[in-house]
């Protein structure tokens, strides 16, 4: 039997355009690499400890209440994010704190984000520190505070 | 040998109509072999009441265009030959052949004999070089819309060996259609045991189309391929919700471990994939599949199919439930395959099912 086909051009299906500004993933990674620190806030200025007891890789979660709040050294720089995970409540500041990957092409993996990401204790959702942001969606995002060292050698938190 | 006693330890002996088996068999089991639980795994899955309607049959593309286009108003109908299943064949060359001939079959008989008939690319997945070979060769036919492949595989769907394909398909603008096809032939049709009947194995079928479902999305299918299309064909629908709902839930913690996701699971699902209506199913209070429409979007991803001439056949003025809406109704049993398969619009106004009329049935011009 000869070659049966008719070569034709087909009419093309309709090309549904591909959501790439619904990329959620690369959005709350655009936040996380821009690394704004907190806003300035005029609030109440919570002594933490000193800045030497607080070693790079260490945390210190400080009740401020109603607030509790994990202060951590990443790098020798300190970070200061709300202790309480948008999903269920839970203590965020007890989880992990680690690497994670960031968007790449399809198995390639790219590790980012090296020893700020946290990861939640009870269902491992995870969020980078110095900004707050959740890297699983567009929008959530933990309250973060302004962190300074004052003349005396003490972390201060601005709640 | 004369001199040597002998022993033969392999003589086979068969059952005769003369000395039958039957008589041995206790009274109580003989009808439970005519139901054909007698089944080993080699022989597979078929409905022991017979797969297709007494009623009805798919053989002759006239008679079908009478007997069931013409009948319920059908614009387009889609054929799902044999052939998805060539991939099992265990010889590559002789599978190759197969797929060619399937593809041909459908070209030079029903596509030919009528407009109407879509087809569906069959391809050997053993042999990636010559399957994307077919789907050049085929796939540029007028009416060949898509590429089919059964439900049984060496590899999840998502597995990198299938990539090259998925390009070549993306492409043509060729959607791969996943349908049921001889799950259980090569591995187990449950990832915990073989079923024991055909009840058990066919109601069982969406464990494999939510395990490649599942495999082509995190495995970034559709993020290597924007433009590439999964149909999912006879798996049923209402498990796809809590599937949807469960990689989404886990993304949140696990995402890190597929970096190149950038959107939630569910997102890609909606962009990407397309399900089939048949076998719907039933819930005692029908209104409540409009909840899994509304879940599913199925204004967007559900596309009707009735699966003629089979068994558990839908019949279009009865499948979806009253309280449908018209407009949902519409995109169901038109719009969105017709969008996905790039078939002509029709005008808003154009009734979207038959009426519920008789029509005589096997009247020819």
């Amino acid at each position: 039997m000869s070659n049966p086909i008719d070569p034709n051009t087909k009419p093309l299906p309709i090309d549904t355009s591909y959501g790439m500004e619904n990329r959620a993933i690369d959005h709350a990674f655009k936040i996380a690499f821009e690394s704004q620190p907190p806003k300035a806030k005029v609030g109440k200025r919570v002594t933490v400890c000193a800045a030497n007891e607080l070693q790079p890789g260490q945390r210190r979660i400080v009740e401020v209440p109603p607030h509790s709040i994990g202060v951590f050294n990443i790098d020798g720089k300190f970070h200061a994010i709300r202790n309480v995970c948008p999903h269920y409540g839970a203590p965020l500041c007890q989880g992990s704190v680690h690497a994670t990957h960031k968007p790449a092409d399809v198995h390639q993996y790219e590790v980012a984000l090296q020893g700020r990401v946290l990861r939640c204790p009870w269902h491992g959702w995870e969020f980078d520190i110095p900004t707050g942001k959740g890297l699983y969606d567009k929008n959530s995002r933990v309250m973060t505070y302004p962190v300074e060292v004052d003349a005396k050698g003490d972390i201060i938190v601005t709640v | 040998m004369a001199n040597v006693p002998i022993i033969d330890c392999d003589i086979h002996p068969e059952a005769t109509k003369e000395n039958p088996l039957d008589p041995f068999v206790p009274e109580s089991a003989r009808e439970a072999l005519r139901q054909g639980l007698g089944g080993a795994p080699g022989a597979g899955y078929s409905n022991p009441f017979g797969v297709t309607r007494r009623d009805a049959e798919c053989k002759d593309p006239l008679k079908v265009g009478v007997d069931h286009l013409d009948k319920y108003g059908i614009h387009y109908g889609i054929l799902q030959p044999p052939g998805m299943k060539v991939s099992l064949t265990l010889q590559i060359d002789a599978g190759n052949a197969l797929a060619r001939a399937w593809n041909d079959w459908q070209i030079n008989t029903w596509l030919a004999a009528d407009k109407r008939f879509l087809g569906s690319v069959c391809i050997n997945l053993n042999d990636p070089a010559e399957a994307i070979k077919e789907i050049r060769r085929s796939g540029v036919h007028p009416q060949m819309v898509q590429v089919n492949v059964g439900g049984e595989s060496r590899d999840l769907y998502g597995h990198r060996r299938y990539f090259p394909i998925y390009e070549s398909m993306s492409d043509m603008n060729l959607p791969l259609c996943l349908h049921p096809g001889s799950e259980g032939s090569l591995d187990s049709a449950t990832p915990v045991g073989r079923p024991s009947t055909y009840f058990e194995w066919h109601t069982a079928i969406p464990l494999t189309f939510q395990a490649h479902l599942i495999s082509m999305v995190t495995e970034g299918v559709f993020e290597k391929f924007p433009k590439m299309k999964l149909v999912l064909c006879e798996g049923g629908i209402a498990w796809l919700c809590h599937t949807m709902w469960r990689l989404d839930k886990n993304f949140k913690a696990l995402r890190s471990t597929t970096p190149w996701l950038r959107r939630a699971p569910s997102e890609y699902i909606f962009d990407h994939v397309r399900l089939t209506t048949q076998p719907l199913e039933e819930p005692a209070v029908p209104e409540q599949l409009l909840t899994i429409f509304e879940i599913l979007h199925a204004e967007r991803t559900l596309m009707f199919a009735t699966d003629f001439p089979h068994w558990d056949f839908d019949e279009p003025n009865r499948t979806l439930p009253r309280a449908t809406p018209p407009e949902l109704k519409r995109r169901i049993f038109y719009d969105n395959a017709a969008e996905l398969y790039g078939l002509p619009k029709l005008p808003a106004t154009l009734p979207t099912t038959t009426s519920s009329r008789p029509v005589a049935v096997g009247v020819t011009a």
